[in-house]
């Protein structure tokens, strides 16, 4: 790992000047770490001490049940939220030891998939992927439409550029949202939940976009889901997390392999084991005849 | 008693902290006018939003307003043989508080429950999140725009609503209860004064416009990003609004007419 001022892939197009300094990353290399990562709504421990270490040029998946905290984990490595304890560091950057304009000028190095897709909704599609190119470079028109464009043939939307966000399906507009994650030439996508709701061919085609953008672009995802059969079929890592912990690590075949309990009724979707279906309750016949 | 006075307290607490964020929106917001001189055409937008689409509504009340008002102002001044000064009448009453004042309402009955709605739904559906995720600060995009908008809105508005009101005046006075038409526009051009009457309104109208722009955006940006935390930011705007405006229009009154 080597230590340089300015970006890993310089952004001739960025008008922000100069970025803080960052590590220059190799493939491979950790290009998110986490450490000790505490975190708490109200009363309710979301994160209580996480480790994770997401590789460059990797597809990584965070998965686990509902509620615990996937998306949030995505707010947090983008900034959106501060840790009561620990450190996110992206690309060599303390996240939370950002100025606001230095974090700024990082989350121009990220995209990002909302589970809504998150489109404009008083833009049509083409306004709203040109829209990061508008606010953070000073291309000339022809250059943005042509770079628009190309963004949104590799969605395979580009007949869709004069429709507005509420004329698309669902996964349309996640890949709206993909082809606008995708506008400055990130070196980081954060996908939440980008399956959820779609149907059959969506899915496929999501899944194959997801894969196919990292490898050609030399990108490092992070693809926040549950769905896990199509998650395992495209991360090169995985990382289940529940209950503030990381529960298990490693490759999907590691994990389909793992002996650990709670992986593996996550993995097989197994309705007893570890997690429990019910939520803590007192005993039915008691709490059924407690009024006769 | 322990119970309530700590109830109490957690709701004074409450109204506190919400004042807080509230102010803290100001500043951001305010942080974003250097911003606009950058985007100018994001204002032209949100003024024909914020201001041209309320253009019908305040004209027909403002129409209205001014009949009741000559119908009304005629029954009293008739009776001591004052009913030459009608046009007085109107033109006082609605450039000094009903000009301003029913325009405020009227503001954030429609202006103002539009933008809480609007920036609610963007926070619900994640829009803003996406603007910061793609650095841009949603405040001084989304927000300041709007907030200019109002505050340089609200006087124009209340301005068009007084013309109209006194045309409406003049129709029910002149045209339809016989007051002499030279008495109506000499004595109103007599008496109306400038610094008092025009200018004091126009004050008043700024101030209303500022603070029914700035409790509606922080109602919606403030507003729990569900269907239900979105209707009932909405509802409140309105309330707060009218009440804010009422206790406002009081204490301006008072400052500029208290002697």
């Amino acid at each position: 790992m080597r230590i340089r001022p300015g970006s890993r892939r310089p952004p001739p197009i960025l008008s922000a000047g100069t970025g803080p300094a960052t590590v220059e990353v190799a493939a491979g290399e950790v290009l998110v770490r986490i450490r000790g990562l505490r975190f708490r709504r109200g009363t309710r421990i979301i994160f209580d001490g996480a480790d994770m270490d997401i590789r460059r040029g990797r597809v990584t998946a965070i998965m686990g049940p509902s509620g615990t905290g996937k998306t949030t984990l995505l707010k947090l490595i983008g900034g959106q939220l501060r840790p009561e304890a620990g450190t996110v560091e992206v690309a060599g950057l303390n996240v939370h030891a950002l100025s606001r304009s230095d974090l700024y000028r990082l989350r121009t190095r990220m995209g990002m998939l909302f589970q809504s897709g998150a489109l404009l909704t008083d833009l049509s599609v083409f306004e709203n992927v040109a829209y990061p190119l508008r606010e953070h470079t000073r291309l000339p028109e022809t250059m943005i439409r042509k770079l628009v464009l190309l963004k949104l043939e590799a969605v395979g939307l580009r007949g869709a550029q004069d429709l507005r966000p509420s004329e698309l399906s669902g996964g349309m507009a996640r890949r709206v949202a993909l082809a606008r994650a995708i506008a400055l030439d990130p070196m980081m996508i954060l996908y939440d939940e980008p399956f959820t709701g779609q149907d059959p061919i969506s899915l496929g085609v999501l899944v194959k976009l997801i894969r196919s953008l990292n490898d050609a672009s030399g990108l490092t995802s992070i693809v926040v889901s549950h769905d896990v059969q199509e998650t395992a079929a495209i991360a090169d890592e995985i990382y289940l997390i529940s209950n503030g912990q990381v529960m298990g690590h490693g490759t999907p075949a590691a994990l389909r392999a793992s002996e650990s309990a709670w992986v593996r009724q996550f993995m097989d979707g197994l309705p007893d084991g570890p997690v429990r279906f019910h939520y803590p309750a007192p005993d039915l016949a008691q709490d059924l005849f407690a009024h006769a | 008693m322990p119970d309530l006075l700590a109830r109490l307290g957690r709701i004074g607490l409450a109204i506190l902290e919400r004042l807080g964020r509230a102010h803290l929106l100001l500043f951001a917001i305010l942080g974003g006018f250097p911003d606009l001189a950058v985007r100018p055409w994001l204002l032209v937008q949100q003024i024909y939003v914020v201001g041209v689409l309320s253009v019908v509504i305040v004209t027909v009340s403002g129409v209205f307003v001014g009949m009741v008002l000559a119908l009304q102002g005629y029954y009293v001044l008739s009776q001591f043989a004052a009913a030459q000064s009608l046009g007085v009448m109107v033109a006082a009453s609605l450039v000094r508080e009903l000009g301003p004042v029913v325009t405020a309402l009227l503001f954030a009955g429609r202006a103002g429950s539009a933008l809480t709605a609007e920036i609610g739904l963007m926070k619900a559906t994640e829009q803003l999140s996406g603007l910061e995720m793609m650095a841009v600060d949603p405040v001084r995009r989304i927000l300041t725009p709007r907030f200019v908008a109002g505050f340089l809105s609200m006087p124009m508005l209340a301005a068009l609503f007084s013309a109209v009101g006194i045309l409406g005046g003049y129709f029910v006075g002149v045209g339809l209860l016989g007051v002499d038409d030279g008495a109506f526009w000499s004595q109103m051009q007599a008496k109306i004064d400038l610094r008092d009457d025009l200018v004091n309104g126009v004050i008043k109208s700024l101030a209303f416009g500022i603070v029914c722009t700035w409790i509606a955006l922080f109602e919606g940006y403030d507003a729990l990003p569900t269907s239900e935390g979105v209707s009932r930011a909405t509802t409140r705007t309105v309330v707060h609004s009218a009440l804010a405006v009422l206790g406002l229009d009081f204490v301006l009154t008072a400052l500029m007419f208290g002697g």
